[in-house]
C-alpha cells in the first residue's frame, strides 16, 4: 500500500501553499503559481536552519518572559509587580483554580510544549527518522493551531492597563515580561511557519 | 475528460499540503471532507451551502465587528469614578502611556488583522457570488491567507473574560454592548472560516478570469 504512494516532488510537481494548485515545476526549483501568483517551491527554503534560529531565539525569550514581572499594579501608593506564576498563584489563593489553570496552561505550559514539539520534529528530521510520520505531522499541526492562545496574558495585561489607567487611584502598567512573552509567541509562530512538514515524509528507509 | 474540473464535481490531481503525497481525489459530496491517503490530513472540504453561506456569515460578522468596535466593552466604576472604553480606546491609552509596541501587539491581532480579513472576504465573496469580476481579488485572497494565523479575536475574547474577573476586585463592572457583539462576531467569524474552502474560492476566481486549469493529466 505505502509503496504505491508517490511524493509530488518525485514527479516534478509541487503543491502551491497558498491556493493548493498542483503545479508542474519544469526543472525550476521555484516558479510563480499560474493560479494565484504566489511563489511555488518543492520545499520551504532553508527550512530546518530557519526554524532552529527562530526556535532558539524563542527559547531564550521564554526565560525573561517567566522571571520578569508581567504587570506593575499601583494602588494607593503601593506598587506590586507580578510575574506570570505569581499571577497564577494569586488566582489559586483566591480559590479561582479554573482561571489559574487556564492562565498556567496558556502562558507557561503551551509555549514550552510548542517549542519542545517543534524541536522534537526538527531533530527527528535531521536524524533521518522514518518512524511515526503521521504522529509527527499531527503534533506539528496541533502546535500550529494552539500556539496563538499563549497571547492570552498579554491581552489581559493590555486590557487592564488600558481600562484602569483611566482611573486615578489605581494604575496598571505592563512589565518587561510582556514584550518577552509576545516575542516567544511570535518567534514560535515563525519557527512553525519556517518548518516544512513535508520534510518528515521525505525521510525514507535506506 | 472535460477541460475544467472542480474539486467538488470530479476527480482532480492533488498534492497534500502536509506530506506531499500526489493523489487523485474523487468527487466529494457536500458536507464531506477529502482526506489524504498517506498522512490523513484534510485535503479540502466541500462545505454545505456553497458560497451563499460564507457570504451571509461574513456580512453578519462585518456588522457585529463594527458594532463591537464602536461600543464600550465594559463600564467600570472605581471608587465612584466611571470609566468606559472600547477595545481601540484601551489600546490607545496603552499607546499614550508609553508602551506603543505593546499597544500594537494587542491591537493588531484583535482589531486590525481580523478587520482586514473580514473586509477582504466580503469583497472577494461578493465578487465571486455575483460574478462582478472586481479587481485585485487574487492578491486580496493571497493576503487573507497570509493574515489568517495572526487574527486572534478568540484569544482576545478569553482575555476580556479574564480581565473582567481580575477587575471585579477593583471595580464594579457593567458589561457593555461592545462585549456582547464581540462574542457574536467571534462565533460567526469561526463559522465563516469553517464554511470556506480556499481551493473552491480559487477555482471560482480562475473560472471568472477565463483561464483553464493549467494542469489536467497527471
Ligand atoms: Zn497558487
Ligand atoms: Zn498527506
Amino acid at each position: 500500500m505505502a509503496s504505491i504512494i508517490v511524493s509530488a516532488k518525485e514527479r516534478g510537481i509541487a503543491g502551491c501553499h497558498t491556493c493548493g494548485q498542483a503545479v508542474k515545476m519544469q526543472n525550476y526549483a521555484q516558479i510563480e503559481c499560474p493560479r494565484c501568483g504566489a511563489e511555488v517551491h518543492y520545499r520551504k527554503y532553508d527550512s530546518i536552519n530557519r526554524a532552529w534560529a527562530f526556535l532558539i531565539a524563542a527559547f531564550i525569550m521564554y526565560i525573561p518572559a517567566n522571571t520578569e514581572p508581567m504587570m506593575h499594579t499601583t494602588s494607593l501608593g503601593n506598587t506590586s509587580a507580578d510575574t506570570i506564576l505569581e499571577g497564577v498563584i494569586y488566582f489559586l489563593s483566591h480559590g479561582d483554580w479554573p482561571l489559574a489553570l487556564v492562565i498556567f496552561s496558556a502562558s507557561v505550559m503551551l509555549p514550552l510544549l510548542k517549542m519542545i514539539a517543534i524541536a522534537y520534529v526538527l531533530i527527528s528530521v535531521q536524524r533521518g527518522s522514518v518512524s511515526r510520520k503521521t504522529e509527527k505531522t499531527n503534533l506539528y499541526k496541533l502546535a500550529e493551531i494552539l500556539g496563538k492562545w499563549s497571547m492570552l496574558d498579554i491581552f489581559v495585561v493590555g486590557l487592564m492597563a488600558g481600562l484602569v489607567q483611566l482611573g486615578a487611584l489605581t494604575t496598571i502598567a505592563p512589565g518587561p515580561a510582556c514584550i518577552a512573552f509576545a516575542a516567544v509567541v511570535i518567534l514560535t509562530m515563525f519557527a512553525e511557519m519556517a518548518f516544512d512538514p513535508k520534510l518528515i515524509w521525505d525521510q525514507v528507509d535506506k | 475528460m472535460s477541460s475544467i474540473k472542480t474539486i467538488a464535481q470530479s476527480d482532480i490531481l492533488f498534492v497534500c499540503h502536509e506530506c506531499d503525497a500526489l493523489q487523485r481525489v474523487p468527487a466529494v459530496e457536500p458536507g464531506h471532507d477529502a482526506i489524504c491517503i498517506r498522512c490523513k490530513s484534510r485535503l479540502f472540504r466541500n462545505p454545505k451551502g456553497g458560497i451563499d453561506k460564507p457570504l451571509a456569515l461574513v456580512i453578519a460578522v462585518m456588522i457585529m465587528f463594527i458594532v463591537a468596535n464602536i461600543h464600550p466593552i465594559m463600564d467600570l466604576t472605581i471608587v465612584g469614578v466611571k470609566l468606559s472604553t472600547t477595545i481601540t480606546g484601551a489600546a490607545y491609552v496603552f499607546w499614550q502611556s508609553g508602551s506603543p509596541e505593546l499597544a500594537a501587539i494587542v491591537w493588531l491581532p484583535s482589531v486590525l488583522v481580523p478587520g482586514l480579513i473580514i473586509a477582504g472576504l466580503c469583497y472577494v465573496l461578493f465578487s465571486i457570488r455575483f460574478q462582478l469580476n472586481w479587481p485585485y481579488t487574487k492578491p486580496i485572497l493571497v493576503l487573507i491567507d497570509r493574515l489568517l494565523p495572526w487574527g486572534m479575536m478568540d484569544v482576545f475574547l478569553l482575555g476580556i473574560l479574564v480581565s473582567m474577573v481580575k477587575l471585579a476586585d477593583l471595580a464594579d463592572i457593567i458589561i457593555g454592548l461592545g462585549f456582547y457583539t464581540f462574542v457574536i462576531a467571534v462565533v460567526l467569524y469561526a463559522a465563516t472560516i469553517a464554511s470556506l474552502e480556499p481551493h473552491t474560492l480559487w477555482e471560482s476566481l480562475q473560472d471568472q478570469s477565463g483561464k483553464q486549469n493549467e494542469f489536467e493529466n497527471g
